[in-house]
């Protein structure tokens, strides 16, 4: 078996322009060294019923063995304060702040303190392995606590609060049930002792979500907090429950009030990885990997369910305690990208014996885009890095029990899901759920991916079967990516008489999906050969590089649901969820839209009337009439696994035209959530005619237009019985003559007005 | 919170519909009946056995069953001694695995080819 976790890394950017420099980010656990050497990438997938495995060497400065050593990677977000001579002085204090923990069961977690493990000094307020809210002070070694008599409410909001008294040493801890109705309510307190007039160590970050291991400087933090965290005060003095509630109830503390230490305000720079004191000493902080903002205090009233119109109702912040934005490890390697190569799918391949014998073979992904001003080629192929990134490490089959259920087979895991299923500090995918059950929002590139390179499965290796298929049509294409369609705009589409689109474009965000209305209102002409595409509104963050944020609202077909009030963009403050329910579903831009999973087999396309017109001639040139298309791919189809279905109500043009359909999936097609309002017998594709994949065909504007195969399989079928088929060579015919800047006529002036 | 629980699954799998079974020995992939599909997702949505799967020593060749533990970060546990050079055969190991922990009653050794 090749061993494609003997390294890992990840590619710092993971998109790049050429005459730009990329750095690999480098580990082993097991060897010291391996042969480095930078491929493109024709096609990543191992299928040997497919083209199998074909990567270009790309010499370089690089090629060569590469040192190599192991590199942790510390998972788990929290927030930090750097010392500062008021938390130092502290003497008699109170802390509190409202809580909604998720994972009672994880052990002792630490909700806000400045303690450091290793020498066991400072004080803390968390909760304890029973769940119970918990304070303690250690001075000198000895850790004194106090500890409520009663366990918290998972997703129950409480406020815990604790206070230290330096005169008479006397500790105090509380917690207070929000609701405390229905056998809700944990209201509890306990007390304690401990020395007087205790002193703080020095050069110790104030820690929420966990405490340090060290002084901080090592990144080193433990007895992490899942769960949300709203408004932390800090006062100098002994305050009671109702005090610090009270505190905490402010949206602005109280001028002038002497006692105020710090008034953490987590509504504030929700954008951001800031963390903000509104109190008199300027204590702002930063959180580290990303926990989740834009959620719902407990202040939270329902009265608008978007945090961009009421702000102070969002000042908790969800922190996890497998939390991974950026694994901040050194670079091994570093390359400048030659400017004579062409844009595409890259890889740094590391070759080596593993230490059982067994050759060892591993990838660091990046991709070459081309940029604006840039095009060699009438074709730009777009690499979904978006929607690579939205499903980068999934966990899907490991975690999500029905999955075998919903593929209808046996899983077949390969070995990096083996490494990924006791290798969880590498973070998930937007598809996964934390720890504590709840969905992971964002996804950075930060960090080795396991499922974005070859051999790695997913949505990237089955776009590489369509660069594989092109490179065997010789004809000449650049690669572009999203995030830089989403950066440059439609000036980059611009560049290309024809965009074409993969298996899978699913994540979009607004500033892309402009950009190819623009494009395809402006003449450009657009090849859809997926389905389930420009499905979920997404945003790549402003300035983070390779980090992307979904919300997952209460339709679509997903697999975690995001809470109540909780759909919006944390890093943009757009609303999330499908572009279907922000107004613009898929069928307006490319006369499509998702209707189905189909899992358990794929299914052929018949012709429909329209492929008669003689305006789309083309289309069918070397097809016969009633020829069967497609009868063999995934599963036997070349339509299948995610389909899509024209809509005139969702936005198909008026002069689209349906000229193939792939509509014979029996009971396995499986309409998606927002397809139907009420249940009833009679749904999936063997009694719905709605469960179907479209080919289609529009002109959009000034020579424009827009064609489209409605199906993730249409891909997989190109390179059967060696490209000689009828889905290559449809795909050919409209590639060639969207290339060809001649007008499609015969549809009349209104096709010079934009739809 | 969405929820999809292994304990949701609720069908009841007739031991003597051996015809079933014959049908899956026939055919591991779909198209199927629709009471086969139903003893299939019976199978497959409870994770009854804990959840068996495949893991592939080489691409479109050959594969070793494992089994997925219950928590996360624990490593798969592998069979060395049962390696499939066919899906098919590994579908029907698995099925006959699961048929008798719900049924009670094996038919691994009887003749249903």
């Amino acid at each position: 078996m090749l061993n494609t976790v003997a390294v890992i890394g990840y590619a710092a950017p993971i998109e790049v322009a050429r005459g730009s420099t990329v750095e690999f980010k480098l580990s082993s656990a097991t060897l010291t060294s391996a042969r480095a050497q930078i491929v493109k990438i024709r096609c990543g997938d191992p299928d040997p019923s497919g083209p199998g495995v074909q990567l270009i060497a790309m010499p370089s400065p690089l090629d060569g063995e590469v040192a190599l050593t192991h590199q942790p990677i510390h998972a788990g977000s929290c927030g930090l304060v750097d010392d500062a001579p008021v938390l130092r002085a502290l003497g008699s204090f109170s802390i509190g702040c409202w809580v909604w923990p998720t994972l009672l069961d994880a052990g002792a977690q630490t909700v806000v303190a400045r303690w450091r493990e290793d020498t066991q000094e400072g004080w803390r307020l968390g909760l304890d392995a029973q769940g119970r809210a918990s304070f303690a002070v250690a001075v000198a070694g000895h850790t004194c606590s106090a500890t409520a008599s009663r366990a918290l409410l998972e997703r129950e909001w409480a406020f815990i609060g604790a206070s230290y008294d330096a005169t008479s040493g006397q500790l105090e801890v509380f917690q207070h049930s929000l609701d405390v109705l229905g056998g809700r309510d944990r209201s509890a307190s306990d007390k304690g002792s401990a020395p007087r007039h205790a002193a703080w160590p020095a050069g110790l970050p104030l820690s929420f979500a966990a405490h340090l291991c060290d002084d901080g400087t090592q990144h080193l933090a433990a007895a992490h907090f899942n769960g949300k965290i709203d408004r932390p005060r800090l006062h100098a003095g002994v305050h009671s429950l109702e005090a610090l509630r009270a505190s905490a109830a402010a949206l602005r503390p109280a001028r002038g009030d002497a006692d105020l230490v710090a008034a953490w305000d987590f509504s504030e720079s929700i954008g951001s990885d800031r963390i903000v004191d509104r109190g008199p000493h300027g204590l702002h902080g930063k959180l580290r990997n990303a926990p989740t903002r834009a959620v719902t205090g407990a202040n939270w009233s329902a009265r608008t369910p978007h945090w961009t119109e009421a702000t102070e109702e969002y000042g908790a912040i969800h922190f996890h305690n497998d939390d991974i934005d950026d694994c901040r490890w050194n670079t091994n390697l570093s390359l400048d990208i030659p400017t004579d190569w062409p844009s595409g799918f890259y890889s740094l391949r590391l070759s080596a014996t593993d230490t059982d014998g067994q050759p060892a073979e591993s990838h660091v992904p990046f991709f070459i885009g081309a940029q604006p001003g840039q095009a060699r080629a009438r074709l730009a192929f777009v690499a979904s890095t978006a929607t690579f990134l939205a499903y980068s490490n999934s966990a899907i089959r490991l975690d999500l029990q029905p999955t075998e259920a919903m593929l209808e087979q046996l899983l077949v895991l390969g070995p990096d899901d083996a490494y990924l299923q006791e290798h969880r500090e590498l973070g998930l995918s937007t598809y996964d759920t934390h720890s504590d059950g709840s969905g992971w929002c964002y996804a950075s590139a930060a960090r080795p991916i396991l499922n974005m390179r070859p051999h790695g499965g997913g949505y990237y290796q089955m776009d590489t079967r369509v660069i594989d298929w092109l490179d065997s049509t010789g004809i000449s294409y650049d690669v572009i990516t999203d995030s830089d369609i989403h950066r440059h705009g439609a000036q980059l589409l611009a560049d290309y008489g024809c965009v074409l689109t993969g298996c899978h474009p699913e994540y979009y965000t607004q500033q892309m999906l402009d950009a190819f209305e623009t494009y395809q209102a402006g003449g450009g002409r657009h090849v859809y050969l997926g389905g389930n595409g420009f499905y979920w509104r997404t945003a790549f963050h402003p300035t983070k590089p390779g980090r992307i944020e979904i919300r997952r609202g209460l339709t679509g077909t997903r697999t975690w649901e995001g809470e109540p009030g909780e759909n919006g963009l944390s890093s943009t403050g757009e609303p999330s969820g499908l572009w279907r329910s922000n107004g613009r579903p898929p069928q307006r831009l490319v006369g499509v839209g998702f209707d189905a999973q189909v899992f358990d087999r794929g299914c052929a396309y018949r012709r429909l009337p329209d492929s008669l017109d003689p305006r789309v001639a083309f289309i069918f040139e070397g097809v016969g009439e009633q020829e069967v298309i497609g009868d063999f791919g995934l599963r036997g189809g070349a339509g299948g696994h995610e389909i899509d279905r024209v809509d005139t109500r969702l936005g198909s043009p008026p002069h689209l035209l349906r000229v193939a359909t792939a509509d014979d999936f029996g009971s396995g097609g499986l309409a998606t959530p927002e397809e139907f309002g009420v249940s009833h017998r009679g749904l999936g594709g063997d009694q719905n005619n709605q469960i179907r994949a479209d080919m289609t065909f529009f002109p959009t504007a000034r020579g424009g237009a827009v064609f489209t195969t409605g199906s993730i399989a249409w891909g997989m079928a190109l390179a059967h019985r060696g490209y000689d088929n009828n889905v290559s060579r449809i795909t050919a015919n409209v590639l060639r003559r969207f290339i060809d800047p001649a007008p499609f006529t015969g549809f009349g002036s209104s096709d010079e007005e934009a739809y | 919170m969405l929820t999809t629980d292994a304990s949701q699954a609720r069908y009841l799998i007739d031991p003597t519909r051996l015809d079933l079974a014959r049908e899956f020995r026939r055919m591991p992939r779909g198209h199927y009946s629709l009471e086969l599909q139903q003893v299939l997702y019976r199978m497959r949505w409870s994770g009854v056995g804990q959840r068996h799967v495949l893991l592939m020593l080489e691409p479109g060749r050959r594969w070793m069953l494992a089994q997925l533990p219950e928590r996360r970060g624990e490593p798969l546990k592998t069979f060395p001694e049962q390696v499939f050079t066919s899906i098919a055969d590994a579908e029907w190991t698995v099925f006959c695995l699961r048929w008798e922990l719900l049924t009670g009653e094996s038919i691994s050794n009887l003749n249903l080819d």
